[in-house]
């Protein structure tokens, strides 16, 4: 036996920042790590991990004894590590850097926090698993510091190990069982397939060329858990998107039934394919093919824009889920026709109001999920390091807060990237074509089990059983690695196709990618596993994290494995490519699967669905208290009032300033971003992000705006204006800066919750009504404005099942929310701010309201009909185009976008940005006053001109009603003059100010 | 007496920017060396490890910013651990061979731990510590430049505005000497940029450090994200027009191509 030594290194900081307060405690947090060495020089070992761990100048190592006095003079002690399997950066980093040192270590990394305070073992432990660490990925002990000094820690020292049950083998499943046993079959191995969906398996082994060829080849006359397996993954929901690929017979309010054959054919394509035709643009380079869609809008280079949701596994970890999320989105620009370089991400969440467990009440709260709070914390640092870590800029997002969230907490990212037209071989990038001979090699990260049946696990209602293994945590730095290789292997035209290995792992990127040459063989035994054990259909599911799968030519193998080398990336050669129309999987050998590709992708019958829409929905409460609604107070008529409304706003989670946040995000690596989430002096929010194409090999002047649009509320009210509106907010967000409305693209990303008339679902039918009717909004929308939908994605089945605090059954269903994504071609030298710039220019408001205040962020705080405001597209897409040539003349100062909160917010907002005042006088207003300054009818700007332009602005703008409203000033306040009985008001800018920056605190 | 070893009047001095392992600014520090009208080239640390004699073709060297092995352990811990057990004294010859270098964020994170800042032959005197609000952050930080610092890419340099994104930029000076260190650092020459308020906690302000010979230098803020008014945080007329970051660029090109006839500062730098 050979012996090894076990060391721990607890690691002090001597210069530690600002201690933290939480629960009216201090936390001192340390970190720590358990290292075992083949060897036994402890010595020499604890020397080589002092310099490792430590910066000697501001750090300690304690490696026996008590460790840090701080845990000492602790009230408790919280230890937090990693439990076994769960991927663990630190340690893989700390093992790299022994390695550097001819060192042979295995590494676990931990953390403590030292808690002072007057408080008890059980809020210790509370503020443990809610605050410090999860305990689905991490185990948490509490001691008192006489307790955690017992333990010897020191020298009683076990790092995490994975040991896995069973030997690995194929197993038959039988499909001869009755209906319940079938059903039961696919709950128990988590497949998501239904009943309908089995007995079409059961067919297809039926069949007597099946039988014959699975004779041929000794397998089993019944499919293997491999093939049952990579099917499910295939058919799944989230994968194959049934439901918008459903036979859909729809009956609309007036009763008239019509087919709908695809939502995502009739609306979705079907836009883009009118778009296309109406308006004969060229620019659409690829779209819905590929893992993003790929657009023109550079005389040089070529872009591409994808945007996924990872709704489920950020409600189970949020932090690991969002990192994941980000990190995953980033893989299908990589993996992009032959890859692309990403040079933007997005975000936007939708999460309950941080504070509803107080506004609720907490015993209302569902029991098993995390706070909302806490899911806001986790998903915003694994976005900041999702994005950081890679050195990708977060450039845009939004964050929405609404109870219905309160369930599944929707996550979206989104990536724009960015690729050279065509090789140095003369292959164009947007194309790929895996030939038959050529090598398949896995590059990336090691298998695990982790990530396991996340595919069909998004297919399915969260409820309080979800497996754990369902969660993974990225790992950012193997991702820039893999992403520099997989860049100068592209432009070596070392591999013919590449694809993300995303959800459903290897089944999902070998089967689609076996579709190009018409056959692939896989050798599973040759894929690094992270441990030994794991089972052959595990092995071809499993979601471990960063890999992509490329297919290689045999002439460019040993190119293609140097290359890797130097990008410290490991690669992996499982099998080859072929062209006898099946995908086969061996195991040490055996064939663990053989399946007829054009059964797996081409045979799964249509999905047949029931919808309704019979109007406006009331708001259901999903929770027992507060089903009586609030009372709100009732407008008055005089300033007061509308001062008192301003500051509400202003002050409202989903218009405060989120800057605290978003700072935390690196928006500027790249050296690229045009215009920054916040605009002028006094930090304003700007309307969208800008990226500069010229430092990514685009011409000098171009750029592109990138912004979004969802308005979810209105999806009770209306869903086909829900889907009017989330459009015309992105595109205004992206034109108000200097897109161009001509030359936009856009993204749909539907999260719905299930729309699947079912026991669990007695209203599934009207959800997927709503869901037909945002269609039909959406395509009506996009064929209106002639902007094309080129990628997007659905995520269908956000419930949750559970029970409150008081073991009470809840359902929480999101509401059906619809996240638009814009980015339009811009040019540097024509763009807008958001701030106002120039004390004297004049302030305008162009396009014309609507009344109606039903939906609007005013309607949440005080008393108001429900009428939401009319949209007229025609008018709008014209101003769009008029703006746009007023940005091209650079005849404005500066322009904003009237969104939440309306008139009043968007001028507050300007003069924030800028830290000016404005003189606003209005006379006369076409609807009720509180219409006009706090509604939030789409279409509309708040533009600056200086008197130099005023003319010539206003011939521009002749019959886009330009309303003059003031001026910009150097007094530091909105002075507002409004017709009686309102009268004059005054409100100091740093009041607003105050209200906007300061409210939202967490 | 120590000799000028820098070839002088050299057309289109040449920069190694080291890349690899988590860095990720290596792209826009390139492109900042040939907007100043220099040469640079984007090379990965292992193919230097596999040929380090190459670092002989280069005229200096930029350490890019980035998260190097994700900023586990420590930002530019595992980078500088992989230097200095790697590449050790060819490292350290080529920086003793008067060549400039400069290392942004992390960087400079990297510059710090090997030893190179602020006395390259001394002990370590400075850390980087995580800021005192305990958060990373984006945002464009106020910079007042020291006129009289012996910096060689600062020099003349008035205050300017630059991008600052880290979450360890709290200059530490050695516990228990930070008043003396600080001393010597002021009397060198040594600080040549400080933050005009107080952003992170870092001691008396410091943003950059640089070695006495006023080569080396370590910065925070990101002076390769303002090299055009196109990145700049407000609106300019002409975002083609340089931003205020080039000049630290083209202040060290000139010195290695022979143009600065500031005989005081050659004497400066080259003693």
């Amino acid at each position: 036996m050979t012996t090894s030594a076990k060391i721990r290194f607890e690691i002090e900081d001597l210069a530690a920042p600002d201690v933290q307060k939480v629960s009216g405690c201090d936390i001192r947090k340390t970190s720590f790590y358990l290292v075992e060495f083949d060897t036994t020089d402890k010595d020499f070992l604890q020397q080589h991990g002092c310099d490792i761990f430590a910066d000697p100048l501001i750090q300690k190592i304690h490696m026996n004894g008590k460790g840090a006095d701080a845990l000492d003079k602790a009230a408790y002690i919280i230890e937090v590590t990693f439990r076994p399997g769960v991927t663990d950066n630190p340690a893989h980093s700390a093992a790299e850097a022994f390695g550097l040192g001819g060192i042979t270590a295995s590494v676990a990394s931990g953390r403590l926090y030292a808690v002072s305070g007057d408080i008890t073992r059980a809020a210790a432990e509370t503020l443990a698993a809610e605050e410090f660490a999860n305990p689905l990925i991490e185990k948490i002990g509490v001691y008192t510091p006489e307790e955690f000094s017992a333990l010897n820690r020191f020298d009683n020292i076990n790092l995490p190990h994975v040991h896995l049950q069973g030997t690995p083998e194929i197993l038959t499943i039988s499909l001869d069982r009755s209906d319940a046993e079938l059903e039961q079959l696919s709950l128990d191995r988590c497949l998501a397939l239904t009943l309908d969906e089995i007995k079409h398996i059961d067919r297809h082994y039926h069949d007597n060329d099946v039988v014959a060829h699975r004779a041929k080849k000794n397998l089993p006359a019944q499919p293997t858990d491999v093939e049952i397996e990579i099917i499910a993954q295939s058919w799944s929901e989230h994968c194959k998107h049934k439901i918008f690929s459903a036979s859909i017979s729809y009956t609309d309010e007036k009763g008239a039934r019509s087919e709908i054959n695809s939502l995502y054919k009739t609306y979705i394509k079907g836009a883009t394919k009118q778009i296309e035709k109406q308006r004969g643009i060229d620019w659409l380079i690829s779209v819905f093919e590929d893992n993003a869609g790929i657009v023109r809008f550079d005389g040089k280079i070529d872009l591409c824009i994808k945007a996924e949701t990872h709704n489920s596994p950020s409600a189970l970890d949020p932090y690991g889920g969002a990192l994941t999320g980000i990190l995953g989105v980033n893989r299908d620009i990589l993996g992009c026709g032959l890859g692309a370089l990403p040079i933007a991400n997005t975000d936007v969440f939708c999460f309950a109001p941080p504070d509803l467990p107080v506004t609720l009440g907490a015993e209302n709260m569902p029991a098993k999920l995390k706070e909302p709070k806490r899911i806001f914390e986790g998903v915003h640092l694994g976005v900041e390091d999702g994005g950081n870590k890679s050195g990708i800029p977060t450039v845009n997002g939004a964050i929405f807060f609404d109870q219905d969230y309160a369930g599944k907490p929707l996550v979206f990212c989104g990536t724009v990237g960015v690729m050279p037209r065509k090789l140095d071989d003369g292959r164009a990038v947007a194309e790929k074509q895996a030939k038959a001979g050529d090598r398949i090699f896995m590059a990336g990260g090691a298998i695990g089990a982790d990530g396991i049946h996340g595919a069909t696990f998004s297919s399915l209602a969260l409820d309080e059983n979800a497996p754990a293994t369902a969660v993974q945590i990225g790992d950012p730095l193997t991702q820039k690695r893999l992403t520099s290789f997989l860049l100068e292997a592209r432009d070596q035209g070392l591999y013919s196709s590449v694809t993300d290995n995303g959800a459903g792992g290897l089944s999902s990127s070998i089967g689609e990618m076996a579709l190009q040459s018409g056959g692939a063989e896989i050798e599973l035994a040759h894929c690094p596993v992270k441990y030994p054990g794991l089972q052959p259909y595990e092995l071809m599911i499993s979601e471990s994290q960063e890999r992509m799968s490329f297919s290689v030519p045999p002439e460019h193998c040993a190119a293609f494995l140097t290359l890797a080398k130097i990008h410290g990336v490991q690669v992996s050669d499982i099998g080859f490519f072929k062209d006898d129309g099946f995908l086969t999987v061996h195991y040490h050998g055996k064939i663990a699967a053989e399946l007829d590709l054009d059964f797996l992708h081409n045979s799964l019958p249509q999905m047949t669905l029931d919808a309704v829409w019979n109007g406006a929905i009331a708001r259901k409460t999903w929770h027992q208290e507060g089903a009586a609604a609030q009372k709100l107070p009732q407008p008055e008529a005089n300033a007061g009032f509308i001062r008192t409304a301003l500051l509400t706003l202003l002050g409202a989670p989903n218009i405060a300033s989120k800057e605290k946040w978003v700072r935390r995000y690196d928006h500027e690596v790249q050296a690229a971003t045009h215009i920054k989430p916040f605009s002028g002096k006094g930090d304003g929010p700007s309307d969208c992000g800008a990226i500069w194409l010229a430092p990514h090999g685009g011409e000098k002047e171009s750029a592109v705006t990138i912004g979004c649009g969802l308005a979810p509320r209105l999806s009770l009210t209306d869903p086909y204006l829900m889907a009017q509106y989330a459009v015309d907010e992105a595109l205004r967000n992206v034109v108000v800066s200097g897109g161009d409305p001509d030359m936009c693209c856009l993204l749909d990303n539907f999260c719905w919750p299930d729309p699947v008339k079912s026991a669990h679902t007695p209203d599934g039918d009207i959800k997927l009504g709503q869901l037909v009717r945002t269609c039909q909004g959406l395509y009506d929308i996009c064929t209106a404005y002639g902007t094309p939908l080129v990628s997007g994605k659905d995520s269908m089945k956000n419930d949750y099942r559970g029970k409150d605090h008081q073991g009470r059954d809840i359902t929480i269903s999101i509401l059906p929310t619809l996240l638009v994504t814009a980015m339009a071609k811009a040019d540097i030298r024509h763009t807008e701010r958001s701030d106002f710039q120039n004390s004297g220019d004049f302030i305008y408001l162009l396009g014309a309201n609507h009344a109606g205040l039903g939906a609007s962020e005013f309607a949440q705080h005080f008393a108001t009909d429900n009428i939401p405001p009319a949209i007229d597209m025609e008018k709008n897409i014209t101003l769009y185009r008029a703006y746009h040539e007023a940005c091209q003349n650079n005849i404005l100062s500066s322009g904003h976008d009237l969104a939440d909160g309306g008139l009043l917010v968007a001028l507050a907002e300007s003069m924030i940005g800028g830290n000016k005042g404005a003189a606003i006088e209005i006379m006369n207003a076409e609807q009720s006053m509180t219409d006009f300054l706090f509604g939030e009818a789409a279409g509309r700007f708040l533009v600056s001109v200086s008197p130099v332009h005023r003319a010539v602005f206003e011939d521009h703008f002749q019959g886009h009603s330009p309303l003059r409203l003031g001026k910009v000033t150097d007094e530091k306040e909105l002075s507002l003059k409004l017709p009686a009985p309102y009268g004059q008001m005054t409100i100091a800018l740093n009041e607003m100010e105050d209200k906007w920056k300061n409210t939202l605190s967490l | 007496m120590e000799k000028h070893i820098i070839p002088l009047k050299n057309a289109q001095p040449k920069f190694l920017v080291l890349a690899g392992d988590g860095v990720n600014c290596e792209r826009e520090t390139a492109a900042a060396f040939i907007h100043a009208g220099g040469a640079a080239e984007i090379v990965h640390i292992n193919q230097l490890l596999e040929n380090p004699a190459q670092l002989d073709s280069y005229d200096g060297m930029a350490l890019p910013g980035g998260f190097s092995f994700g900023d586990e352990l420590g930002s530019g811990q595992l980078l500088a651990l992989k230097i200095r057990a790697q590449l050790g004294d060819v490292f350290r010859d080529f920086t003793a061979q008067k060549k400039p270098v400069i290392g942004i964020c992390n960087g400079f994170q990297v510059l710090v731990r090997l030893g190179l800042l602020p006395f390259p032959n001394e002990s370590r005197a400075a850390a980087l510590a995580v800021n005192n609000h305990g958060e990373f952050m984006n945002k464009w930080a106020d910079l007042e430049s020291d006129s009289s610092s012996v910096c060689l890419w600062t020099k003349g340099m008035k205050d300017i505005s630059l991008p600052v994104r880290h979450k360890e930029g709290r200059i530490v000076l050695t516990p228990g000497a930070e008043k003396q260190v600080y001393k010597t650092l002021v009397k060198n020459g040594q600080i040549p940029l400080r933050y005009a308020t107080d952003i992170n906690g870092s001691y008396e302000r410091i943003a950059a450090l640089c070695d006495p010979s006023g080569l080396i230098l370590g910065m925070m803020p990101h002076p390769e994200a303002f090299i055009f008014q196109a990145t700049n945080k407000t609106r300019h007329s002409n975002p083609l027009e340089k931003g205020a970051g080039l000049q630290l660029f083209e202040n060290t090109l000139r010195y290695l191509k022979g143009e600065e006839n500031d005989q005081e500062g050659l004497q400066r730098h080259g003693t």
